[in-house]
């Protein structure tokens, strides 16, 4: 026992005050961001909430409802980068006349009537150095709620998942698909 | 192999060798390596690339003051030489941009791994994982790794025409030439949407597109019938600062001298 407290260092009272308060605020400060990050997992992620679109598209009754498929107006899924939203024309086609009565769909044809396009919020946005192309996605047979989720069931679209690299990397390693950084980032 | 490619291989023995990428020799056996070729006897030095080059990887504009401070950036230069004296003294041009060597001395130096060679022969600089070391930029030979000084502008309008497949490169990180990396990975996309194999021309960086005399020529060099590989066989072919032994992909062509006295047109 003798031989043990000679290795440990001599402190005075004053030495051990100090550094137990350095402790016990590390030690506060490590639960508190436990806390948060429990809390935001709880929350469901850090992932941004819904954002107010400027007219209440309601993915569940188009996409799940009446089984309009996903590329019927996401255009550009199967042959470019970008899946597109469609334009304010290729809703026409259907709300010329159907749906009249519907407010939102009132305030759609006010758009078109004026000629202005709608700003609808985007909901899912990788950052600039990213490449993303759906086109390649689709084309090796990905499902559009791999990364979308049940957007057939969503009132209001909303991110589901984090689409961090992490997520890109899992799925590039278990479908067998190229891990060259250049391939995604540009 | 010269005496500089055993000094080269010996080095990369004792630092260790498997941050020497072009040692491996599947890596460039197998699959594509992209080159180019630069005809010095069809460049006449008209800036065409350099422009083409600015535009597509949305490189900001080089004011006066930058270039005076050394820190004008193009990742596609023109070196003008003089040859010879007045009244005889004759311009002659080089376009210089990353050579993406096979043993390039910037790689290993990179503490973060944002710089490396992919299996397709490219240099890849990784933005998002570069943390501005500039020890790439102080390793490479050719001095055609440029580094942001400042985040880049663009006056009104051209700030809302820059290129989407490109990404906006931010303060403190190195860049440099990709050999337009998004038109090859385009082109790959195409060739996968029309169910073909891609084909020896399909890819033009935006400097070999917009080259008005066909001076630079891209392709697979690993291909014997590509038109680089073919042209890069020739007599007049140098790569620059041989004796580097960098193993460059952008292999040069000599200027032909058509007032040169017979017995001085061999060589270069």
């Amino acid at each position: 026992m003798e031989s043990i407290r000679a290795l440990l260092p001599r402190l005075t009272l004053r030495q051990l005050v100090v550094l137990s308060g350095i402790g016990v605020v590390l030690g506060a400060g490590g639960i508190a961001t436990a806390a948060v990050l429990i809390f935001l997992g709880a929350r469901g992620g850090t992932l941004r909430p819904a954002p107010e679109q400027p007219i209440a598209f309601d993915h569940a009754r188009h996409a799940g409802e009446l089984g309009i498929p996903c590329e019927f107006c996401h255009r550009g899924v199967e042959t470019q980068a970008a899946a597109t939203i469609p334009s304010l024309e290729q809703c026409m086609f259907c709300h010329a006349v159907v749906g009249k009565e519907n407010p939102e769909v009132q305030l759609l044809a006010a758009h078109w009537e004026e000629g202005r396009a709608v700003d609808w919020v985007r909901v899912h946005r990788l950052p600039d150095h990213v490449r993303f192309v759906h086109e390649a996605h689709i084309l090796a047979g990905l499902e559009c709620s791999t990364c979308h989720g049940e957007v057939p069931t969503m009132k209001v679209v909303k991110q589901v998942e984090n689409l961090n690299m992490g997520m890109c990397m899992a799925c590039h390693r278990e479908m067998s698909a190229s891990l060259d950084c250049a391939t995604c980032h540009k | 192999m010269n005496s500089q490619h055993e000094m080269a291989a010996r080095a990369a023995q004792k630092f260790g060798a498997a941050t020497i990428p072009s040692d491996d020799p599947d890596l460039d056996q197998e699959g594509r390596r992209w080159g180019m070729v630069v005809d010095a006897d069809l460049c006449t030095g008209c800036q065409a690339c350099v422009v083409a080059c600015q535009s597509e990887n949305n490189l900001a504009l080089n004011e006066e003051q930058r270039v005076l401070e050394g820190r004008a950036k193009a990742w596609i230069r023109i070196e003008r030489y003089w040859e010879g004296e007045f009244p005889n003294a004759k311009a002659r041009y080089l376009p210089v941009m990353c050579q993406h060597c096979g043993n390039a001395p910037c790689e290993p130096v990179c503490p973060v791994w944002a710089t490396y060679r992919n299996p397709e022969g490219l240099n890849v600089q990784v933005y998002n994982r570069c943390i501005g070391t500039r020890f790439c930029a102080n390793g490479c030979p050719y001095s055609v790794r440029y580094f942001n000084w400042w985040n880049p502008e663009w006056p009104d309008p051209m700030n809302d025409m820059l290129n989407p497949d490109v990404t906006v490169r931010t303060k403190g990180i190195i860049e440099k030439c990709t050999f337009c990396v998004q038109r090859i990975q385009r082109a790959k996309r195409d060739a996968v949407q029309q169910g073909v194999e891609l084909a020896d021309g399909d890819v033009s960086p935006a400097c070999v597109q917009s080259c008005p005399t066909n001076a630079l020529v891209f392709g697979d060099l690993n291909d014997e019938n590509s038109k680089v590989s073919q042209l890069a066989e020739s007599e007049r072919s140098f790569t620059l600062l041989e004796n580097f032994g960098t193993d460059p992909s952008v292999v040069y062509l000599s200027k032909v001298d058509p007032f040169a006295e017979p017995h001085e047109e061999e060589g270069h």
